[in-house]
């Protein structure tokens, strides 16, 4: 039996978050959309980067912390803005957020969160960062952007690349909904896992507080794909990025970039970072990976932006090849989930522990002291095909 | 919720099929030739090549409508010529049919297809293209234009790749025969499947009906090898295109191309468009996949003609990912097959509905409102070995 204190891995506190969460909401975190290839490309990809090794360079004094968007970080990880965080345990955002605080990096909370923009506030002195989706309904929209302002947020996080949903099979047939249905299936599930429930029956939030009472012609808010459908805005343009920043008044990071072109246009529209990213594999299925694409993307605008990424980061190891490949820092949305099913705040924390000390000692052996030094010349070989001239 | 609704993927009609269609039929669809490298290839060349993902596009007004032979299609698809599709399920050419002009799409009947020309013409109330292999009893083949152009058909389809039959180890394992021979074998199917059964026995349409009544000697006809081997005209040759475009008096569309010179061939002697076809795998086992050779092809040729391709597509990634490289649009058989052999009519609705979903939702994905827009710049990267300079 994995204990949290024995998981020495992120896929240790995913086989124990696998037993402790009911099956729908474990499997809405550990899938992609149709056929899942490029889910899996996210993370098969980094091992085909290979790292440069060095020796007999003095290892003393090692530092991990830098900054991201001029704010300090103990390691350029940030929490990704995952929904439902408060269904894979109780109130999860809140355990996420304070674990994030305490380690020493951003927590983002997304628009589909369970626990809401002010419950979080409530629970954490550091300001974090907010994710939004562009929606129809732009008073609403601007009402949340200003609820986050007002909560303190440091970063705005706008995401391009979700206006409809790429089609997760396994949540069509698990039935997902926030909050879960009483079905006879899911009364199994929580008699398999009692703690799961009995957290739960105490919990701040059990469906989508920021957006509950809050937007209007909602007809199914237990579904997610209704809302989606319903709300979000397939007219969403390059110009949100002004409207949005002018708005919340503090910087805005532009996610869901994949692209060359993309990357320029969302730099020229105001950007202050953008992050690499196809979703985690959750939309266009047969986009490439992340870490595929990163290295051409911050060769191009990553002089005029900071450039994040996140998709497939298990590790210490996966952190310091996106870094090396020249991004500015990651974000990690799974490894999270899998701690906060595993344990709550205590199981997040392991996670960035694993993490931290991972990539610290592969640093080492990289022969590099600084987090902040490591590039493009700690690569032995990036094996993945660069883009051909199509 | 019926079994065909809960089906999100064309996988998932493919299972169902399996467990209702006698083990001979559904083998004969599932499988290539020899090894079935290349039946493999069909399917996983797709998975190498990636898209490029691109946001902030306004998504609003979508289309998925196109043409192909001036023609117009609401999706660039059309029915791919099957043999012995009738006894995947009882009448199967019209429910195919039906559900191919229900959805807006052409259907190609096949020379072996049970049903004959005269019963999808009497069944449905489009046009219909049909699909001629040449046999040495010339008189027959002549009737058989005839017979094809009185029933109105808007294309023929000639398939230049089937002078003799590429083994199929399956097929001669199960002893496939149209109609089956009854061994104890076959009977205990019968008792697995008594759904097929039933609905076979509704039907009078048991043989080959486009060839049964129409030759003076139909020897051995329930041996598709054995009739190929005896029938099927050796001599065929780029200049039988004329004669029976002559005859038909419409457009022929040359089918099994697999080379850039044959493709200039087949234009030179008034092919009207080419199908990229390696037969779905079914003849030269070696033989590239139809995506991998498809971008030559149209560089050849894609100025003149109209080229489709065939083998391996099953998905509208799939689909998307054809069209990028330069396709006005595929034929689709197994996904046909599959939805046939789930659910006969609303099954083929339910394979080209998912199809159709899948198009729609990863073009938006790709940032294109238009199917017809869909090109080379849709494409990441094209990691198949492109020919050789032999």
């Amino acid at each position: 039996m994995t204990t949290l204190d024995n998981a020495l891995t992120i896929g240790d506190l995913k086989t124990r978050a696998r037993r402790r969460v009911p099956k729908q909401f474990f499997d809405y975190s550990e899938s992609g959309s149709w056929t899942e290839q490029t889910f899996r490309a996210n993370e098969s990809d980094f091992a085909d980067v290979l790292f440069r090794q060095r020796v007999a360079v003095d290892l003393r004094d090692r530092n991990l912390a830098s900054t991201m968007l001029g704010q300090p970080v103990s390691l350029p990880l940030a929490v990704a803005p995952a929904a439902i965080c408060g269904l894979q345990i109780a109130n999860g955002e809140i355990h996420a957020a304070r674990a994030a605080q305490k380690f020493g990096i951003p927590f983002s909370l997304s628009t589909m969160s369970i626990c809401s923009i002010e419950q979080v506030a409530d629970a954490v002195d550091a300001p974090f960062w907010f994710q939004v989706y562009v929606m129809r309904d732009k008073a609403f929209m601007k009402q949340l952007i200003l609820r986050a302002r007002a909560a303190g947020c440091s970063a705005l996080i706008l995401t391009m690349d979700l206006q409809l949903l790429g089609q997760r099979h396994v949540d069509i047939r698990n039935g997902m909904s926030a909050p879960p249905r009483i079905t006879p299936a899911f009364l199994f599930e929580l008699m398999r896992k009692p703690a799961w429930a009995l957290g739960m029956l105490g919990a701040t939030s059990r469906t989508f507080a920021n957006v509950v009472g809050k937007a209007t012609d909602v007809s199914d808010l237990t579904s997610l794909s209704s809302w989606i459908a319903e709300q979000f805005d397939l007219a969403l343009t390059w110009k949100e990025i002004g409207w949005a920043k002018d708005l919340f008044q503090g910087p805005v990071i532009v996610k869901g970039i994949l692209d060359v072109d993309d990357a320029r246009q969302a730099v020229a529209h105001g950007a202050d970072a953008i992050v690499v990213s196809n979703h985690g594999g959750r939309q266009l299925d047969g986009a490439p990976s992340s870490i595929r694409v990163l290295a051409e993307i911050a060769e191009a605008v990553g002089d005029k932006v900071e450039v994040l990424m996140d998709g497939g980061i298990r590790s210490g190891q996966d952190l310091l090849k996106a870094i090396a490949l020249g991004a500015r820092g990651a974000f990690i949305g799974r490894p999270i989930l899998y701690g906060l099913g595993a344990g709550g705040e205590a199981g997040v924390s392991r996670a960035l522990e694993i993490i931290r000390r991972e990539t610290d000692t592969t640093m080492a052996l990289l022969g590099e002291r600084d987090i902040r030094n490591v590039g493009p010349h700690n690569i032995y070989s990036n094996g993945l095909d660069r883009r051909r001239g199509h | 919720m019926s079994a065909l609704d809960r089906a999100l993927t064309i996988e998932d009609l493919k299972r169902i099929a399996r467990r209702r269609v006698p083990k001979q039929f559904f083998d004969y669809i599932d499988s290539g030739a020899y090894t079935e490298g290349t039946y493999r290839a069909n399917e996983d060349d797709f998975r190498k090549i990636t898209f490029r993902q691109r946001v902030a596009v306004n998504l609003e007004n979508r289309n998925l409508g196109s043409t192909i032979l001036g023609q117009p299609v609401s999706l660039p698809i059309a029915i791919a010529p099957v043999g012995s599709t009738g006894m995947t399920d009882a009448d199967g050419e019209i429910k195919a049919a039906r559900a191919a002009e229900k959805f807006g799409i052409p259907f190609t009947l096949s020379t072996m297809g049970i049903c004959s020309i005269e019963d999808i013409a009497e069944n449905t109330t489009k046009p219909f293209w049909f699909q001629l292999y040449v046999m040495k009893d010339r008189d027959f083949i002549y009737r058989l234009i005839d017979r094809a152009k009185a029933a109105k058909c808007s294309a023929l389809v000639l398939t230049m790749d089937l002078q003799i039959l590429g083994q199929r180890h399956k097929d001669l394992r199960n002893g496939l025969t149209a109609p089956p021979r009854f061994t104890p074998k076959f009977v205990a199917e019968m008792m697995l499947k008594p759904g097929w059964a039933m609905r076979m026995l509704g039907t009078k349409r048991h043989t080959f009906r486009n060839i049964a009544g129409h030759v003076s000697d139909a020897v051995n006809l329930a041996s598709l090898t054995e009739w190929t081997r005896t029938q099927f005209d050796l001599t065929l040759n780029w200049t039988d295109i004329a004669w029976i475009k002559k005859r038909f008096g419409g457009p022929v569309i040359v089918k099994g191309v697999l080379d850039k010179d044959d493709a200039q061939l087949a234009i030179d002697n008034g092919a009207d468009a080419i199908v990229v076809s390696n037969h779905g795998g079914r003849q030269l086992d070696g033989a590239p996949s139809s995506i991998r050779v498809l971008p030559e092809i149209v560089d050849a040729v894609g100025h003149k003609t109209e080229v489709l391709m065939d083998g391996g597509i099953r998905s509208g990634q799939d689909l998307l990912k054809a069209l990028a490289l330069g396709a006005k649009g595929a034929l689709v058989g197994r996904i046909m097959a599959f939805g046939l052999g789930a659910g006969g009519e609303a099954g083929v609705a339910r394979a080209l509905e998912i199809v159709r979903k899948e198009t729609d939702t990863s073009m938006a994905l790709m940032g294109e409102r238009d199917i017809r827009n869909i090109g080379l710049h849709n494409i990441y990267s094209n990691d198949l070995e492109r020919r050789q300079g032999y």
